[in-house]
């Protein structure tokens, strides 16, 4: 290594985003803290350790944060030139999993199955790489997006897509598509074939509505957040449930370990997807204020990274992250308040699992790695 | 150009900028509403969510004499109750282990049926079976391990520290049924309640019941109890203080029993053909306080043991109950029995015979034995012919002919329009006859005073069974001497006595005094109530009175037999014979007495279906009764065999 390398190393460490990285681990332990309440009551009546998922976590954030290290060390410019690899990876990762290697698990094929009880969900993941497999491409092809590279663009996300909808996950779909639509926009895809894609997009959405596509428990999971509050049995109990949970923590909330809704386990799946409506309830509207200014920073930083980027890939791979997170909290938090619909999207650093908090983690990595790196 | 494209991704990264910021103000916005603005709304929905109210039921108030002696009482019962919360293979196996103990006398099915009760409630455990021996109570605590969720409780049930005594006063307890529950919509009865069944214990319900403690329960979304929100105690039931003397009603019973049996161990000489004795199946004594209406005793006989009912009762048991083989032992007779008065019922036909100026305290009739009314012979008892008789001396003797004179007068004032020929009714009505007393017990009968009016619904409503519409000479000459279509209580008739002796005040007979909250201070305090007053001429009092006296002082009176030996002097008693003829059956033996007779405290009466004479069997039941009252030895009940007069 040489002195000059050496040196421009250390800035770039000096150069770190002290302010993301306070947020990104703030929100951690917030999360940690709320799975213990969402989780505990439950794993206590069934006679299990209550830190069980706490534990877990907490050795998925250490995974994470190794990870994001491995990410930031290696200069992002690096990453930028094996972009074509990455997507190479993402393709065969995502066919690998609905094929006969991947295990089912209440009703998608996105799992392989680990030694140790651990599970591994590319899906998640297959968001990091997209972003730079994407980034890569809109890069090399910076101010040429005509048509033809347009269509090749699309291309690379719908293989993916395609691919992630065979699980089926339809949310990692929907974070996927508005990743990739962020991108393109400002990669600088020209108005009218962006009018063009909109116009396809809607006309998919369409077809698949009415070709039976869907199953049934998506149409009725998806359309439940119009009619909240009609069917609070079915599809709508945990919207209904969280909904509850969150009103019933008020200004202040019921405090910390004694939100009735949360310690009761009347919201299902509440240390995953649905942990919003525990930090709702417990900690009130102050708390759930201070999550979104935490998560708000973290976008707020992440943007500007992308803003003050050395180059179009650092700043597309900005806008790719700002999308996934921006989207997935408004998608997790607002399923919880019924102005969203319900899919299982988990909340950035929030919601337990491994491959959503070291995916989460590599993507910071990725951010962190192109601000330390923008005068160098 | 790369700087023009520069441009361009700032801008384009703005917008996505703004869009972010939107989102998250959207989310904040949705929060506030949420949270703050409609938080009560919300707050309510998830108080409901996830709290449960769990009741316990309240000790039930005690039932006293007027001494204060404890008539129902509550006991603690040792009962092995089952946590709700087991479930699958572990509660198969806690319920097999108890089916397997020999001396809880449960099987499993029997057990699981308890635990499914729907009427329990699902947060606190289920009391499955009641009274367990100390054995069994401690071979489950040594062997907790075999047994979670097994807990011993002690559970507040009826007790009756005197067995059956006053049962068809008291009442009894059961579960509440799905009609009584549905009218007590709104209130905090629950599912599993007690509540009385009948006599005291339903009629003071509301009193004795107590109020329920509150246990606010949080629970998870399988219906678990987390813990307890707020909790308020059980409060006991208020204490009710009966006008009944435990005294009384032991001697009152015992001698209804004995009178009973008195007459079972009788041939019945009226049967010429075999020889059989009389059934006696059912009869009542009511002793009320002559100064306000008070009852002092009241024995119905068969009776019940309450406390077989406490607990539930098996279906054997209760069809026993309500086999009329068995002569219904939960009917009571005093209140419910509908009896002809017969003879006793010349009270009545006499104070309306003065006050309808038809006779007077001198007016004398001659007695021949017998009275032809339209074309028909009407006939004293055994055809005895008293001679010249006035008021009090056909009172004394009991002649039919005297009463049926009056009735036959009264028949023809009827016929003529003067709406005086129907004073008889007019008085029984005033006296209390034809309506229900009022009594602060369920299920009263209101007995029937019979008229043309009624005669001519009877006929509308059942032209087969009731030929005539019209009413008959007869029909009033029978009323005269109480039979016929007449019909009372045994509380009615001695409840017309009281208002006789005490100069025609008619009260509610009351029952009890005071409702008393469970450290003893009064609640409130039951004062006897007056239903109407009827001017009574002292003078005719007297003179009727007489006549009453005679019954049991005269050697020609009726009950003078029964009274032979009892120390008139030390207490005086006047009285009536009644023996009412029942169609095919034997005679009601009936006998009202006032005691004493000067300054009236008690009237005292008996009535027992198909038992003969009333001064064979009634009379000597009062005459212990009296003897009873105030102290003396009561020597058993002696049937008196017959002489004449009714």
């Amino acid at each position: 290594m040489s002195e000059r390398r050496a040196r421009r190393e250390s800035g770039a460490v000096r150069h770190l985003d002290l302010l993301l990285m306070g947020s990104v681990l703030a929100t951690c332990a917030l999360g940690l803290a709320m799975i213990y309440s969402a989780s505990h009551a439950r794993l206590e009546k069934q006679g299990l350790d209550p830190l069980y998922y706490v534990k877990r976590q907490a050795v998925f954030m250490v995974i994470g944060v190794a990870v994001m290290g491995v990410v930031m060390a290696v200069d992002y410019r690096k990453i930028r030139d094996v972009a074509p690899v990455a997507y190479g990876l993402l393709v065969l990762v995502l066919a690998a999993v609905v094929s006969p290697l991947g295990t089912r698990s209440k009703g998608t094929q996105g799992w392989f199955q680990l030694p140790g009880g651990f599970q591994l969900q590319p899906s998640e993941f297959a968001k990091f790489l997209l972003i730079i497999g994407l980034a890569g491409f809109l890069y090399q092809h910076r101010g040429e997006l005509d048509a033809y590279r347009l269509a090749i663009a699309c291309f690379i996300v719908g293989l993916p897509l395609a691919l992630v909808m065979l699980q089926p996950d339809l949310g990692t779909a929907m974070v996927i598509a508005v990743i990739s639509i962020a991108m393109l926009t400002v990669a600088g895809v020209r108005g009218r074939h962006m009018l063009v894609l909109v116009l396809i997009g809607i006309t998919g959405v369409i077809g698949i509505w009415h070709f039976d596509v869907l199953k049934q428990y998506q149409v009725d999971r998806l359309t439940s957040f119009l009619n909240a509050g009609k069917d609070t049995q079915g599809a709508a109990y945990n919207q209904d449930q969280g909904r509850t949970a969150i009103a019933n923590g008020g200004l202040l909330g019921q405090g910390y370990l004694s939100g009735s809704q949360t310690e009761g386990g009347f919201v299902p799946e509440q240390h995953t997807d649905f942990i919003f409506t525990a930090v709702g309830e417990e900690l009130g509207f102050v708390g759930s204020a201070l999550l979104l200014a935490l998560f708000a920073l973290m976008i707020w930083r992440i943007w500007r990274t992308g803003a003050i980027a050395r180059d179009l890939f650092g700043t597309l791979v900005c806008v790719g992250v700002v999308a996934m997170f921006a989207f997935q909290i408004f998608e997790s938090i607002g399923m919880t308040m019924a102005i969203m619909p319900i899919t299982g999207i988990p909340l950035p650093f929030m919601s337990y699992g491994g491959s959503s908090v070291i995916t989460c983690f590599a993507c910071v990595g990725l951010v962190a790695n192109v601000h330390m790196r923008r005068f160098s | 150009m790369s700087a023009s494209t520069a441009v361009d991704h700032r801008v384009r990264l703005s917008i996505v900028g703004v869009i972010v910021a939107a989102l998250f103000c959207a989310l904040l916005t949705r929060l506030w509403y949420l949270q703050v603005a409609s938080a009560d709304t919300y707050a309510a929905v998830a108080q409901s969510n996830n709290t449960r109210v769990v009741y316990t039921e309240a000790p039930r108030g005690r039932i006293l004499d007027d001494q204060g002696r404890v008539l129902v009482d509550n006991r603690v019962a040792t009962a092995i109750t089952v946590d709700r919360k087991l479930v699958g293979k572990q509660l198969d196996t806690v319920v097999n282990r108890l089916a397997a103990l020999p001396n809880l006398h449960l099987t499993a099915a029997q057990i699981t049926t308890e635990l499914a009760n729907p009427r329990a409630s699902v947060y606190k455990p289920v009391p499955v079976a009641l009274d367990v021996d100390m054995n069994t109570l401690v071979y489950i605590r040594e062997h907790s391990e075999l047994f979670p969720g097994v807990a011993a409780a002690s559970l507040p049930v009826r007790q009756y520290p005197n067995g059956s005594v006053a049962a068809n006063v008291l009442g009894y307890v059961g579960d509440i049924n799905a009609q009584e529950l549905a009218a007590k919509k709104g209130t905090d009865y629950q599912p599993d309640e007690t509540v009385g069944r009948a006599g005291i214990e339903q009629t003071f319900q509301d009193d004795l019941r107590g109020t329920p403690g509150k246990e606010v329960v949080e629970v998870d979304a399988q219906g678990r109890v987390i813990r307890t929100v707020s909790s308020t105690e059980p409060k006991a039931g208020h204490d009710v203080k009966l006008t009944i003397d435990l005294d009384a009603q032991k001697v009152a019973e015992e001698s209804l029993q004995q009178g009973i049996d008195a007459a079972r161990a009788q041939q019945d000489k009226k049967i010429k053909t075999k020889f059989q004795k009389f059934k006696a199946p059912a009869g009542a004594v009511v002793v009320l306080d002559a100064t306000n209406g008070s009852v002092v005793a009241m024995a119905s006989n068969p009776t019940y043991d309450p406390s077989k009912l406490t607990n539930g009762i098996s279906n054997d048991q209760w069809a026993q109950l309500q086999d009329p083989a068995n002569n219904l032992p939960l009917n009571d007779r005093a209140l419910t029995g509908a009896y002809a008065p017969g003879s006793s019922f010349k009270l009545i036909t006499a104070i309306a015979g003065v006050e309808g100026g038809l006779v007077t305290g001198a007016t004398t009739i001659n007695d021949t034995g017998k009275l032809h009314v339209a074309d028909r012979d009407f006939s004293n008892d055994g055809g005895a012919a008293y001679g010249k008789i006035n008021l009090s001396r056909a009172l004394t003797v009991s002649s039919d002919v005297y009463f049926y004179s009056i009735g036959s007068r009264l028949w023809s004032l009827q016929h003529a329009g003067d709406p005086k020929g129907n004073i008889i009714q007019d008085t029984a009505r005033k006296y209390g006859f034809g309506s229900a007393t009022g009594i602060d017990l369920p299920g009263e009968y209101a007995g029937r005073v019979p008229d043309e009016a009624w005669k001519q619904k009877i006929h509308a409503q059942d032209p087969k069974d009731f030929p005539y519409s019209i009413w008959l000479p007869g029909d009033n000459v029978t009323l005269a001497v109480g039979q016929g279509d007449l019909v009372v209580t045994p509380l009615q008739l001695a409840n017309a006595y009281v208002t006789f002796a005490d100069g025609g005040t008619r009260f509610v007979p009351r029952i009890a005094s005071e409702v008393d909250q469970p450290g003893g201070t009064v609640a409130r305090t039951i004062a006897p109530q007056t239903a109407a007053t009827t001017a009574l001429d002292p003078a005719t009092r007297s003179v009727i009175l007489q006549g009453l006296t005679g019954v049991v002082a005269d050697s020609k009176g009726t009950a003078f037999g029964a009274f032979n030996g009892f120390p008139l002097n030390q207490v005086s008693v006047a009285g009536k014979t009644g023996t009412a003829e029942v169609g095919i059956k034997e005679n009601t033996s009936v006998f009202a007495a006032i005691t004493p007779v000067q300054t009236p405290k008690y009237v005292v009466l008996s009535l027992i279906e198909e038992a003969g004479y009333g001064a064979s069997d009634s009379a000597p039941v009062v005459r212990r009764v009296i003897s009873g009252l105030n102290g003396m030895p009561t020597p058993p009940v002696a049937y008196i065999p017959p002489t004449n007069g009714n």
